[in-house]
């Protein structure tokens, strides 16, 4: 070759190249296209990549709650705290004590949310399997229930509980054939109520002032029993600030669930003697206050002995209690599920008498949950009906009786024998499958609506978005059949106008315009709708705003002036040696969130389980069963046997056996929940207690082994777990670690949660001497702290209010757009949550029960992050706002950070996930998903940080973001019900959670690292723990040990940056 | 044909050293006959073992990381110890040829040429690993400094951008070592062949003609090239080990690391070499170069350097005792648990490395051709499980016990252990086949020169 050829060649070959630069036909390779459009007009409330905000109510029934929904260009992708429910809540301001905000969103209002987008969902009206229009189902429904008044069969609803303008709507059209029913066991207090206490409505229980709670199981801190308001005002009550006391809290209870773990005192009872206990402390009570008033015999029937006997307590324990009421400011609250055994009314009834003979006058007060409740009675003389074709139209809400009734089975045959089975509702489950015409309504956050969670605590649902499918609102079909049947006096709004009209004529008039009570009921004032004048719909308008509406009344004391007969006998029935307890999965509740794939991914607190159902057994009923962790067990009952996989645990009573409800749905329920866990109710009879409620507790079971291992997966690590009776510490879950801390609650009672000079002097944590060496010579650090000017945001959270109800994980899962992987995966430890709630056992000095800490862990963003300095390409750094910044397009996925970081907060991406749609909708535009090979974590939620940073600056504030506006932003504070997570500003002295870093209860996991984390907790407090020493009487670094800057005595040479 | 010849220990090489250098030409140029069917054999399991390991490789490509057993919080698996093994294996290469060099060690003679060539494709397997244990191994050149207009750098402060300077500066220097003790014996084999062959070994021989000049030219740069390699042993390893000691993993951060590996390096090294010459000694019929003197002398090495390793995971257990740290505690006392997770790799770990090679303390031991080969075998499979044992034992086992969690290793990455052992023996049975495994030149030095006339004596 030459150099002309060369050159020839040179040229030729460059040209090519830069032609193929050029070519138009690009479409080899791949060019994403795109169209953005801005939009010519912007619909209302819509700007892209700004989101709009609606006051809504998520939850049905004694679960509604206010939020706000988070709508972005046309969807509503996340659910966030309303801030209003506030001071302003149903309990309204308390001038003694600084009182927790009410704002909250619990774990089941985001699987609402997900719910919304779950590809299961009903799309469009159907007929025995066929499409058909709304038109044509609607004349179905009608000419069905025309037939059925005809020939004088029952047109009935039956559905979860509603509260609210909806039942009596329902009892319009049905003629008052109307039942709403749950399996989660409110229908034993509502029974109680009405026979001893002859109130229509359920107690209200004033948690914020108790000092003493006492609980026969009742998941008050979980959405089992009611909404997450109770979270909020036990955080309130546990809280010692301004030198109050801590609430102290007894469960007397066959197992602790997520609920009474958080007890400082369990009383393991024999199932189905509670209410013996009860009613005996009630005695003890009465006696030593002498009460004299109605009731009193009631109370006199209480045998303390008796009771002691049955249930496995001893007297003495009993007086113990006793003496706490007798002390003041003690609550007891009923069993919920887990209380209701054959005696479970009887329970509900002993706790409203231990609460009035005990004076707790306005902790236990009327005014709670006023929605219609019925009994298992009616349902099974609705199944009779059912069965003996004496049904005509059978309207099913969202309620599920072939999955979640002990007799699902008959239910189910004798749902086919009712004329017209109609769906009303929006998701499928097992029994809605088996329904004849679907009519499927809107979601919760598609529909107008209303709730009352308790009386007078008005909630307002508005919709968030525009519906998904070909659904109809309830209440629009409700009226629409309403007109077709009697066209002379329905009313001729829709559902929004009726709802509208029901508030003006019930909730405005009487409470804002001060006009009494009109009785009329809503049919008659609907025509005025329209004409409503001017203050209502201003009024309005502002209620819309801030979602609810609070109103006077309620908190009236309760008097026993009803008759109840005692409970008697006690503990279960049947063969066996072991006693079958049944309990709500926190998730999963009974079942009807199976099919979210958040619900069922997040650990279950207690076990870390996941997409599954387990048996609990105490460690030394397993050794004498012969069998251990994930070991397959087979159950047997009277009508029914299942196999099912061992977790061992201590926080159940010995020779109990307690599973989850909530597993084993069938096709029906959608494709997440189909064939996952198993259905425990089919361990179960349909018997019912005195008072017709159903009782879940009712019979022991035999237990033999499997020879073979289950296939349960926990989340919460393989450390070993030979449990020794008596001591716990060979549970390695937090031995010498102090991951979880305590502190004498008296002591913190006495102290407060103010600044002091010794931040977490209480804790007693020593760290390595090696600290205080360097202390003393004032070396801080080798290196200098990486520079903080205007924010080093921090997060101080609080394990004494953290009750483990997993919120902040949830939270975390919607806002952040992490996949959920399925069982499979979460089986190889690949798990995606940013934030793991660890479940520590604590040894108690008494030895007889480990105390349980929920230690939430997040990315600690410290300031000297060993994972930064290990990352080869700096796809990880630190930002000038203290944040350990992570940079997914940069990470090469050498993993070197997960191995650094000594809090193991950082997650991979195994694969690349796919949400299938329409999930995809949910996902929150403002954060990428992520591909596999990349690291992600915890960041902050740095896209609301930086939203909020922006509004500032464009505002034109120079000052930095304020500490109000920073406080619950991020995801996991804005959810948390007990608020036990602050955010803030570390280089404010004034944020509160700079405050919180000088609190006598801070520590500092694993602080002797010196990774100088932003996040700090606070000890949870303890009745069991020594007082710790003063300071100065310490040995070696104390407290002051923990090198977090703040802490120091002396200002550190960084102390302006917050650490 | 035995498998190794026995010599008389009394005269090591003497009896059986090649006479002339004629016959020593004749020996090493054997190699480039037709292969034999056995040969052809070993190099077609080498690519089939490729081939398995590629195709694994590919799985994870397409479906992510996850095919792989790593699991939160052990990021690390199988890859990262392999990685270390294979950096391990390359080190006794370098230490043969320029430290044994360098003090005159005659017995080196024989085996330096074949444990530089495993050294080089030793560090060429390992390199594999920090490319392919990447979560998106497509973007493995972002650990080059290489410019572009968004001015990102790499992170200097990362062990692993130490690692990529060191192994890629090992890589450099040992390959140039290997290289320019390999040109006159290049030159030997150019001279013995002919047509496009012999242009091949002309190219790659530089002109060799033997001149005074190009020998005194030679002798200076080999000799530099020695001494410029012998830090990098020391260096290399301690930088790998810095990868783990650079962490506050517990299990991990400890300032013993560095001596510990480089000592493990060249333990594994030595019982490497052993493992290899063997059976190519038999393939190629070296016996008269590489024998039981030589095997010896390794087994020595490996003796020494057993003894520090036995010492340093002593230590270990005693820095975690005395510092009273209760997260090192638990996770020594957890890793020696039989019954745990990772108990019986630590048991074979202890037998392997501090336990049989006790056996070459007697002589016979030392020379039994059986007894060699076992326990280098042995050696190899317990430093494998030491790297196994310092990686996964200490991931699992974090400061938060609500994380740990077992790390099982699936077949993907079994299949790509297989794979870049496959590479690894491919490249040196390629290697022994076409160059001069054994080194000419040095065993010329021992035999008796070509002169005219009778010697004295």
């Amino acid at each position: 070759m030459n150099r002309r050829s060369f050159l020839k060649a040179l040229s030729l070959g460059s040209g090519a190249t830069a032609l193929t630069g050029c070519g138009i036909d690009d479409n080899r390779y791949y060019t994403p296209v795109e169209d953005l459009l801005p939009y010519v007009a912007h619909p209302v409330q819509t700007t892209p990549g700004t989101p709009s905000y609606f006051a809504t109510t998520v939850g049905t029934g004694p679960r509604a709650w206010p939020v706000v929904a988070i709508h972005r260009e046309g969807r509503v992708v996340n659910v966030g705290a309303n801030h209003l429910a506030h001071a302003k809540g149903p309990l309204g301001e308390d001038p003694r004590y600084r009182y927790r905000a009410q704002r909250a969103v619990a774990p089941t209002q985001f699987f609402e949310l997900q719910r919304q987008y779950s590809p299961d969902r009903y799309t469009q009206p159907m007929s025995e399997g066929a499409s058909i229009s709304w038109e044509e189902g609607l004349e179905k429904l009608s000419s069905a229930i025309t037939a059925a008044r005809s020939s004088g069969k029952r047109v009935a609803w039956l559905g979860g509980y509603l509260s609210g303008t909806m039942p009596s709507l329902l009892e319009t059209v049905t003629g008052g054939d109307a039942l709403f029913w749950e399996p989660l066991g409110l229908e034993n207090e509502a029974l109680a109520s009405r026979a001893l206490l002859n109130i229509d409505t359920l107690p209200r229980y004033n948690l914020s002032k108790a000092r003493y709670i006492l609980t026969f199981g009742a998941p008050f801190l979980g959405d089992a029993w009611g909404g997450p308001g109770h979270q909020a005002d036990y955080a309130t009550a546990r809280d010692a600030n301004d030198g109050r006391f801590v609430c102290r809290l007894a469960a007397v209870t066959s197992l602790k669930d997520q609920t009474s773990a958080n007890a400082d005192d369990w009383y393991p009872c024999n199932p189905g003697t509670e209410a013996q206990v009860a009613l005996a402390i009630a005695k003890i009570v009465a006696r030593k206050h002498s009460y004299r008033g109605p009731g009193q015999e009631l109370v006199a029937k209480g045998d303390p002995a008796a009771a002691a006997a049955a249930s496995g307590l001893t007297e003495e324990q009993l007086n113990t209690i006793a003496d706490a009421f007798l002390a003041g400011g003690a609550l007891a609250l009923p069993g919920g599920l887990a209380g209701a055994s054959v005696q479970g009314t009887q329970l509900a009834g002993a706790t409203y008498l231990l609460n009035i003979v005990a004076r707790t006058r306005d902790l236990f007060t009327s005014g709670g949950y006023p929605g219609p409740i019925h009994s298992y009675q009616d349902l099974e003389s609705l199944m009779r009906d059912m069965a003996s074709g004496r049904v005509g139209v059978l309207l099913l809400g969202d309620l599920d009786p072939v999955h979640a009734l002990p007799n699902g089975a008959e239910f189910a045959e004798a749902l086919a024998k009712v004329d017209l089975s109609v769906t009303l509702t929006s998701h499928p489950n097992d029994t809605t499958a088996l329904t004849k015409l679907i009519l499927p309504t809107h979601s919760v956050l598609e529909d107008w609506g209303d709730e009352e969670p308790m009386q007078g605590f008005h909630l307002v649902r508005q919709p968030g978005m525009a519906p998904l499918n070909d659904t109809r609102s309830l209440g629009d079909v409700l009226l629409s059949v309403w007109r077709t049947l009697d066209a002379d006096n329905a009313p001729t709004g829709d559902w929004r106008g009726y709802l509208m009209s029901r508030w003006a004529s019930d909730i405005f008039d009487p409470q804002v315009r001060g006009l009494g009570a009109t009785g009329a009921s809503p049919a008659d004032s609907v025509e005025s709708t329209e004409s409503t004048d001017g203050d209502f719909l201003r009024w309005w308008e502002g209620v819309l705003g801030e979602g609810f509406f609070t109103a006077r009344g309620g908190n009236a004391p309760l008097s026993p002036t009803g008759d109840m007969q005692g409970p008697s006998g006690g503990g279960l029935e049947g063969n066996g040696e072991l006693s079958l307890v049944v309990y709500p999965h926190p998730f999963l509740l009974d079942g009807r969130y199976a099919n979210e794939p958040w619900a069922q991914e997040m650990p279950e607190p207690m076990t870390g389980h996941v997409w599954d159902t387990w048996v609990l057994m105490h460690p030394l009923t397993a050794q004498r069963l012969g069998v251990g962790d994930n070991k397959a067990v087979i159950l047997k009952t009277e009508v029914g046997q299942l196999t099912v996989g061992v977790e061992v645990s201590p926080c159940v009573k010995e020779n109990v056996v307690a599973l989850p409800l909530g597993g084993g749905h069938t096709e029906g329920k959608g494709r997440y929940a189909a064939g996952v866990g198993l259905n425990v109710t089919r361990l179960l009879k349909a018997s019912k207690d005195a008072f017709g409620a159903l009782a879940w507790q009712q019979t022991r079971c035999e237990v033999t082994r499997a020879d073979a291992d289950a296939d349960l997966i926990s989340t919460f690590g393989v450390y070993p777990r030979s449990y020794e009776p008596g001591d716990y510490t060979t549970d390695e879950s937090d031995s010498d670690r102090n991951f979880a801390a305590s502190v004498n609650a008296a002591q913190w009672a006495e102290k407060g949660d103010g600044e002091t000079e010794h931040p977490g002097e209480l804790t007693g944590i020593h760290h390595l001497p090696l600290d205080a060496r360097l202390k003393a010579a004032n070396v801080t650090d080798f290196y200098g702290l990486p520079d903080h000017p205007t924010y080093r945001f921090g997060m101080a959270v609080d394990t004494n209010a953290c009750t483990g109800c997993g919120a902040c994980a949830v939270a975390c899962y919607a806002e952040n757009n992490l996949p959920v992987v399925g069982k499979e995966k979460v089986k190889q430890g690949r798990e995606m949550s940013w934030i793991r709630v660890n479940r520590y056992l604590k040894d108690t000095p008494e030895g007889h029960s480990p105390a349980v800490h929920f230690v939430p862990m997040m990315c600690q963003q410290c300031g000297h992050a060993p994972c930064e300095s290990v990352c080869p390409v700096l796809a990880t750094y630190h930002t000038i706002d203290g944040l350990n910044a992570m940079v997914y397009n940069r990470c090469v996925g050498t993993r070197y950070c997960s191995n650094a970081c000594p809090y193991s907060a950082r997650k991979f991406n195994y694969h690349s996930y796919v949400w299938p749609e329409p999930f995809n909708l949910q996902l929150n535009p403002d954060v990428v998903t992520r591909t596999m090979g990349v690291m992600e974590k915890c960041s902050f939620c740095v896209q609301r940080l930086r939203r909020i940073k922006s509004a500032y600056r464009d505002r034109g504030f120079t000052r930095p973001v304020p500490d109000s506006s920073l406080e619950q932003l991020p995801a996991c504070a804005d959810a948390c019900p007990s608020q036990a997570i602050t955010f803030g500003n570390l280089v404010d002295p004034e944020s509160g959670a700079s405050k919180l870093r000088k609190s006598p209860r801070h520590y500092i996991p694993i602080a002797e690292l010196n990774t100088f984390p932003a996040v700090s907790y606070l000890a949870r407090a303890s009745f069991h723990v020594e007082e710790a020493k003063p300071h100065h009487e310490a040995e070696g670094a104390h407290g002051e040990g923990t090198p977090d800057g703040g802490a120091h005595p002396t200002p550190a040479p960084h102390g302006a940056d917050g650490h | 044909m035995a498998l190794v010849e026995v010599i008389d220990p009394n005269d090591p090489g003497k009896p059986n050293r090649p006479q002339t250098y004629q016959e020593s030409n004749r020996d090493i140029i054997r190699v480039l006959l037709k292969p034999s069917s056995m040969y052809i054999a070993a190099l077609l399991l080498t690519i089939a073992m490729m081939g398995y390991g590629g195709w694994c490789w590919y799985q994870q490509i397409v479906w992510g990381m996850g095919v792989a057993g790593i699991t939160h919080p052990t990021m690390w698996g199988v890859y990262i110890v392999t990685f270390v093994f294979w950096i391990g294996i390359g080190h006794a290469g370098t230490l043969i040829s320029a430290i044994l060099f360098l003090v005159r060690s005659r017995w080196r003679t024989g085996v330096y040429r074949a444990s530089e060539a495993m050294t080089v494709f030793a560090v060429m397997t390992a390199l594999l690993f920090p490319v392919l244990h990447l979560g998106r191994c497509w973007q493995a050149y972002w650990f080059f400094p290489y410019p572009n207009q968004r001015e990102l750098w790499m992170n200097f402060k990362s062990p692993l951008m130490w690692d990529v300077f060191a192994i890629s500066t090992y890589f450099t220097v040992s390959s140039v070592f290997f290289f320019v003790g390999l040109i006159p014996d290049i030159a030997i084999f150019r001279d013995h062949s002919r047509g496009l062959v012999k242009q091949i070994y002309g190219l790659l021989s530089l002109g060799w003609r033997g001149t005074h000049r190009q020998w005194h030219a030679y002798m200076a740069a080999y000799g530099f090239f020695a001494a410029f390699a012998a830090p990098l042993v020391l260096s290399v390893h301690s930088v790998v080990s810095w990868d783990f000691a650079m962490a506050p993993t517990a299990g991990w951060h400890s300032t013993i690391f560095p001596p510990y590996f480089v000592a493990g390096a060249i333990y594994s090294g030595c019982a490497m070499v052993i493992s290899l010459l063997m059976p190519m000694s038999y393939l190629f019929n070296w016996h008269k170069y590489v024998n039981t003197w030589h095997y010896e002398n390794l087994a020595k090495m490996c003796l020494l350097t057993s003894g520090i390793l036995t010492y340093a995971y002593g230590m270990e257990y005693f820095v975690s005792w005395y510092s009273q740290n209760p997260y090192e505690q638990t996770i020594f006392v957890w890793r020696a648990t039989l019954s745990a997770d990772y108990g019986w790799a630590f048991y074979l770990m202890v037998f392997c490395n501090c336990i049989a090679p006790l056996a070459w303390y007697s002589k016979r031991m030392r020379t039994n051709p059986w007894s060699l080969y076992i326990i280098a075998a042995l050696v190899n499979v317990g430093m494998w499980m030491e790297r196994f044992n310092i990686v996964v034992s200490s991931l699992a086992h974090n400061f938060d016990p609500a994380t740990w969690w077992q790390y099982v290793p699936t077949w993907i990455e079994v299949g790509i252990l297989v794979g870049s052992a496959g590479w690894f023996m491919f490249w040196f049975l390629l290697f022994c086949k076409t160059f001069p495994a054994v080194a000419i030149t040095e065993i010329k030095e021992m035999v008796t020169p070509p002169v005219k006339g009778r010697l004295e004596a």
